[in-house]
């Protein structure tokens, strides 16, 4: 039986600029939002979309990737034909490769793909936090009789010049691409979500591969290809909400907007368009009979005995009496103890934040940023982490930091 | 260890002492009774047999199990999906002659031949009325090493005042145990005395062979109850031993009841108590995380997820989805999951079903020795 459409998930991206915490896991594992990953929102919106099949392609540090994955049970993706499949670099009979890039990441698993014989692909990428319908995507796709569409969305024209750009004519049809130029004739930035028509991909993948001066990377080398050839190319416009997480200062705003979605237009609260997420199994959290809690977003298993001010703290946070945490993105595990400040920060898995230490600052004139300590590191007691730090190494007490 | 299994096959009970909370039990039993904010009262209980390696646990069920059936699916959440053992859950077989079952006996009379085909050496038995980190394992190895019979779980507690108040338990037995050198000698059925007694948490281990064997024997004389009329008549003949339970037990007994034990978990050394030795497991609903906003207020409150607070609470229990508006005030409430208390409105020693709606400016005020009770999908 065949799919009609497959996901293929590329998943293998470090997230150099997510640094500290991005050291023990890859970009798509990284925490967001209170009780998710950065995955579930891609492949929430493949389950909801009616998509059952999704490889998912990863290469670095995949092991907290692949535990969290596990069987895809957590989004219904356990199935006997189809579900979720991780899809590592592995070894051919004619030799093996890391995957050079992400157009030489599906080529390496098109046998994958052919198992499910599908008629089209779409190509998703793990590293933003978007709720997106694939099938209106598909639909559109279809009603173009296109080979080849790209998800697009609006920018303001001052930042275009940051994106990769799509020209496109009245009817969506594109007529060139411009990488990150300096003088954008386009303001429709690509999401860098793709659906082909199998039989294209395919051609073009083999053709590429033969290419050996090819870097095989979709923007740079695929589309190009289909351009030069004339191919049925289409801009499907997205307006909903769509955030690239790829840097510490984009993921810090991206939680805070968690905090506001009657503004922001993130909403994780959509009954009919559900986030998916691997469950702590903790009960639910504590707040003891001194502590404040405002405006933020708590999770199972917290217990907070300080001052919580719009802030989101994932399962099984500690605050303790007099801590006082603000704006800040606490990720599962941390205990922040007694008279601790944490301000305008992101601090990872399993930390220690000693008594009375200070975590970042609100920002001011001359200073700001958003200061951030890597996944179980010890910041021992009265220790000072300056507002533009990144901390992945454990700091002893009294200790100070700056960036 | 490279076998985590225990030798030992489980049964549940769920509908026992459904009579104790007529209210709770409208629409469900008392295994889906929600407790603690994000579980039912069977979790506690499977939960424990699962974490000592018990996988082939069967629910004998009696009446009103659609919301259990609902809860425990094909028991994913507590890792029951087996090809051998798992999850069982039995409905009442309904014959001509058979009509649903009182009492354990034929309860197990129901399952024999089910009891029979099984490889497992052992058997342990338990109700669901008691949210407890049981350690089974704790309760099979006492049991090997005595040697005895049948090994009886119990805690030495003062009784329910409701229970000694009570003149009918409408066919719902407690029984309190005799014990001399670790040996049952006396089984008191319904006492009414004061003061710590040897509480039976009617938990039971003991051989599949003799309890297929001693089941057949009293189903044929018409006998109802396991403790009754097996156990107490064959004391001499039976070595019946007791196994103490020191851990923490939250026991409901009547409406009251399950408001203090709800309002108990408040304090975390009862939370930890509860919670920290093995994981307990529960349907999992997807729910968002639980988000404060504008003038929210919260003090000394056990809250799961899935709810938007936007009002002031206090001294309170919010299960999963609960909404409350603007303005709003709750104080020494247990909301059950999807509760909505609109702006405005005030609630206090209120315990909410399921799916109720506190409409805008509305007053709803329990006392502490007499919570109010809304049930379940009411509109106030």
């Amino acid at each position: 039986m065949a799919k009609e459409m497959i996901a293929m998930l590329l998943a293998g991206g470090q997230g150099s600029r997510l640094y500290a915490l991005t050291q023990k896991l890859a970009k798509p594992a990284v925490p967001f939002g209170g009780k998710y990953r950065i995955i579930d929102f891609p492949l929430s919106n493949c389950v909801n979309s009616g998509i059952d099949t999704v490889g998912i392609l990863t290469q670095y540090q995949p092991l907290v990737l692949n535990e969290y994955i596990g069987n895809g049970q957590p989004w219904d993706l356990d199935r006997l034909y189809g579900g979720v499949h991780v899809l590592p670099p592995y070894q051919q009979a004619s030799g093996s490769d890391w995957y050079k890039g992400t157009a030489n990441a599906i080529y390496q698993n098109i046998s994958f793909i052919e198992r499910y014989n599908p008629q089209y692909v779409i190509i998703l990428s793990g590293d933003q936090i978007c709720k997106q319908d694939y099938s209106d995507f598909l639909r559109f796709h279809k009603e173009k009789n296109a080979e080849f569409s790209v998800a697009v969305m609006e920018v303001p024209w001052e930042e275009a010049s940051r994106f990769g750009l799509m020209v496109a004519d009245e009817n969506d049809k594109i007529t060139e691409f411009q990488e990150k130029p300096k003088n954008p004739k386009s303001n429709l930035a690509s999401m860098g979500i793709y659906i082909f028509n199998w039989d294209i991909l395919k051609k073009y993948l083999v053709e590429d591969e033969a290419d050996p001066n090819s870097e095989n990377d979709f923007g740079n080398n695929i589309i190009p290809n289909l351009l030069r050839d004339q191919r049925r190319m289409y801009a499907y416009h997205f307006s909903g909400y769509w955030k690239d997480v790829g840097t510490i200062s984009s993921l810090w705003e991206a939680n805070m907007e968690v905090l506001d979605p009657e503004h922001s237009g993130i909403n994780l609260f959509d009954e009919n368009w559900k986030i998916y997420s691997r469950n702590s199994g903790m009960t639910g959290h504590r707040i003891g009979a001194d502590a404040v809690v405002e405006n933020s977003m708590i999770t199972d298993g917290c217990r907070i005995s300080g001052e919580v001010k719009h802030s989101i703290l994932f399962a099984g946070v500690k605050v303790e009496k007099g801590a006082v945490v603000e704006d800040a993105v606490v990720m599962g595990g941390t205990t922040i103890k007694a008279g601790a400040v944490v301000k305008h920060c992101i601090i990872a898995e399993d930390v220690e934040i000693g008594e009375n230490a200070v975590v970042g600052a609100m920002p001011t004139d001359n200073e700001k940023g958003v200061a951030t300590v890597g996944s179980g590191v010890f910041v021992g007691d009265n220790a000072k982490i300056g507002p533009k730090a990144m901390v992945y190494n454990n700091v002893k007490e009294g200790g100070e930091i700056n960036d | 260890m490279t076998n985590s299994n225990a030798n030992a096959l489980g049964i549940i009970f769920p509908n026992s002492y459904d009579s104790l909370v007529p209210e709770l039990v409208a629409e469900r039993l008392m295994a889906s009774i929600p407790f603690a904010g994000r579980y039912r009262m069977v979790d506690f209980i499977l939960s424990s047999m699962v974490n000592s390696g018990i996988d082939n646990v069967s629910l004998v069920v009696r009446k009103n199990y659609h919301s259990l059936m609902d809860h425990l699916g094909a028991g994913r959440e507590w890792d029951l999906t087996r090809k051998n053992g798992g999850l069982n859950i039995v409905p009442p077989f309904a014959q001509k002659t058979v009509k649903i079952y009182n009492g354990r006996v034929e309860a197990l009379a129901s399952i024999i031949d089910f009891l029979k085909s099984q490889k497992e050496k052992y058997v342990v038995m338990a109700d669901t009325n008691m949210a407890v980190n049981f350690d089974f394992g704790a309760l099979i190895d006492a049991h090997v090493a005595s040697g005895a019979d049948v090994t009886i779980a119990y805690s030495q507690e003062e009784l329910p005042k409701s229970f000694i108040e009570s003149k009918d338990m409408n066919g719902d037995l407690y029984y309190t145990l005799g014990i001399e050198d670790g040996r049952v000698n006396e089984i008191y059925v319904n006492p009414k005395w004061d003061g710590q007694q040897n509480f039976s948490m009617n938990i039971y281990i003991t051989s599949r062979e003799l309890l297929i064997d001693q089941i057949y024997t009293a189903f044929v004389r018409g006998y109802t109850y396991f403790e009754r009329d097996i156990l107490m008549p064959q004391l001499g003949k039976l070595n019946v031993q007791g196994f103490k339970y020191d851990g923490y037990v939250a026991r409901i007994t009547d409406m009251k009841s399950y408001f203090d034990e709800n309002m108990r978990l408040l304090d975390e050394e009862n939370l930890d108590a509860l919670f920290s030795s093995n994981p307990i497991y529960t349907k999992i609903r997807d729910d968002n995380p639980t988000r404060y906003i504008g003038a929210a207020r919260a003090k000394n409150v056990m809250t799961s997820d899935g709810c938007v607070i936007e009002g002031e609470v206090e001294n309170s229990i919010l299960f999963r989805g609960v909404k409350v508006g603007k303005g709003a005030k709750v104080k020494n409430c247990v909301l059950m999951q999807d509760t909505v208390v609109e702006a405005g409105a005030s609630v206090e020693y209120v315990i909410s079903d399921k799916r109720v709606t506190i409409t805008a400016e509305k007053e709803v005020r329990g006392t502490d020795t007499f919570p109010v009770y809304i049930a379940k999908h009411q509109v106030v």
